[in-house]
């Protein structure tokens, strides 16, 4: 716990806590403009109601997310390289692999927050714009907690990355270029391409319901493991020279 | 005699680059130790293997009779470390850049006020560090490495980018250390100057090898026996360093 707080106190003036929270204000006024604009369009669509609220309007919140976690991620370990803090790290009586452990804890909070406003915002749609009695909370959260282990995957290995990089343009073309890559593969069928940590997070916007994907949401945890303790162990082991 | 820091023949390799080589260390308990090289001497390199920020290739170490790895964490509480260039964060203040290293510490807050009084930054502490000139972000190393009065200093040249006056208030805070709170200074510079005014024990490190470890005196003595002059340190350390060149270039011919 006081390793967290001290993370949290390096986080000032960052600009990490409020992009996320931007990222989830973003997410659901696109939620709320889009339904506002295309209601009938999306309600007229050959799905169930809550495929509709759910799988039609992710597309633009996952963007959002995935943007969201590659700066966010980029901006957390940029402050340790900027002005060498992270050497001091090394020369205090503090273990390392403590300081990932934390980053990760706050990232996964902060996008906890971020889809709580967006999620908040699918919840006001479904009960006030669905059709009468098609709204189901139990769905949303199902699709909720579907979504963020999805998400993971990319969180988990963007920290990785950024950790391994003293230029934050490197982990931020990475970023970029998985976003590019992913997108241009998650149609594929090749389960194989769900090594690739952007596709995974892709998966739950291309399908057209709302039903999580037992196969994705494994591969997604395994995924995020393996990242997390990948970074783990090259923060206690590689050492900063 | 009570040795603080004891190195063995230690070593460091980077592929076909030996940057420390063979050197044994004895550093009293309450001394200030000035380590003396040209750039590249492998000055930096000895004091970031003390400090757990690279492994020795060979040889071992022992600070206050512990061992890296196994006593990590116990050794860099007793450590104040300054190394190279100053380490901060820039999106904080000064004083919150030394609040983030007091909570690991486990100190009280009184000891930033402390610090920041210690290398004169009270006026600044409240700047972002981003925004200090260079001698101030040095100060705040500087500060950074007092904080809690560690029993052990490990300082790579802690006076670069100060101006004189500044040069000349760190090396007395620096002297007075041991005689405050009892302390051991491990202290490098390439300043000779600054080392002679302040050290009590001297080792000459050049191309990684240690050419000599002692006193002031006894290092007066050594150049006097082999026809070295003896002014003032930086002809001896001068001397030193080019007599060992020489012959370096000789057995590189040979």
């Amino acid at each position: 716990m006081k390793t967290l707080a001290i993370e949290f106190r390096k986080e000032k003036r960052t600009g990490i806590l409020s992009l996320m929270i931007l990222i989830g204000i973003l997410g659901a006024a696109y939620v709320f403009i889009n339904f506002i604009i295309r209601k009938d369009t999306l309600l007229s669509l050959p799905l169930s109601p809550m495929d509709v609220l759910l799988t039609q309007l992710y597309g633009m919140i996952m963007v959002l997310n995935m943007f969201g976690i590659i700066v966010a991620t980029c901006m957390i370990y940029n402050m340790e390289f900027k002005g060498s803090a992270v050497k001091k790290m090394y020369m205090l009586p503090i273990k390392v692999s403590s300081i990932y452990l934390c980053k990760f804890v706050i990232i996964t909070f902060l996008l906890f927050v971020a889809i709580c406003f967006q999620n908040l915002a699918l919840t006001q749609i479904g009960i006030t714009d669905l059709p009468q009695g098609t709204f189901e909370i139990s769905t949303l959260i199902k699709f909720t907690g579907y979504s963020f282990v999805t998400t993971m995957p990319v969180l988990s290995f963007m920290l990785f990355v950024s950790s391994r990089f003293e230029n934050m343009w490197i982990p931020l073309g990475i970023g970029v270029a998985g976003f590019l890559s992913g997108m241009a593969l998650a149609n594929s069928n090749i389960t194989l391409f769900m090594i690739h940590p952007f596709i995974v997070m892709l998966k739950p916007a291309i399908a057209m319901s709302a039903q999580p994907n037992l196969t994705v949401s494994l591969i997604a945890l395994i995924e995020t493991t393996l990242f997390f303790f990948a970074g783990l162990w090259t923060t206690k082991n590689i050492r900063y020279e | 005699m009570e040795y603080m820091i004891t190195t063995k023949e230690l070593t460091k390799k980077y592929k076909h680059f030996t940057a420390v080589n063979d050197i044994s260390l004895h550093i009293r308990k309450g001394s200030i130790y000035g380590f003396l090289g040209p750039n590249g001497a492998g000055k930096s390199t000895t004091m970031k293997m003390l400090l757990g920020l690279t492994a020795p290739t060979n040889g071992k170490f022992s600070i206050d009779g512990k061992t890296f790895p196994n006593d990590r964490i116990s050794i860099l509480k007793e450590v104040g470390s300054f190394i190279e260039s100053p380490s901060f964060y820039p999106n904080l203040t000064g004083r919150e850049n030394l609040d983030i290293i007091r909570r690991i510490l486990e100190l009280p807050q009184s000891a930033v006020d402390e610090s920041l009084e210690l290398v004169g930054l009270t006026e600044f502490s409240n700047r972002l560090a981003k925004k200090y000139s260079l001698g101030m972000k040095q100060r705040l190393g500087l500060a950074g490495a007092l904080l809690g009065k560690p029993p052990i200093l490990i300082l790579d040249e802690p006076t670069n980018g100060l101006d004189p006056s500044g040069i000349h208030e760190i090396r007395n805070l620096i002297k007075s250390l041991p005689a405050i709170y009892d302390c051991t200074v491990l202290i490098s510079s390439h300043m000779l100057s600054e080392i002679e005014l302040i050290a009590d024990d001297i080792g000459i490190l050049n191309h990684g090898r240690l050419l000599f470890e002692g006193s002031l005196d006894e290092l007066r003595q050594t150049a006097l026996e082999v026809g070295f002059a003896t002014d003032n340190l930086e002809d001896m350390f001068l001397s030193m360093i080019g007599k060992d060149n020489k012959s370096r270039k000789q057995r590189a011919k040979l």
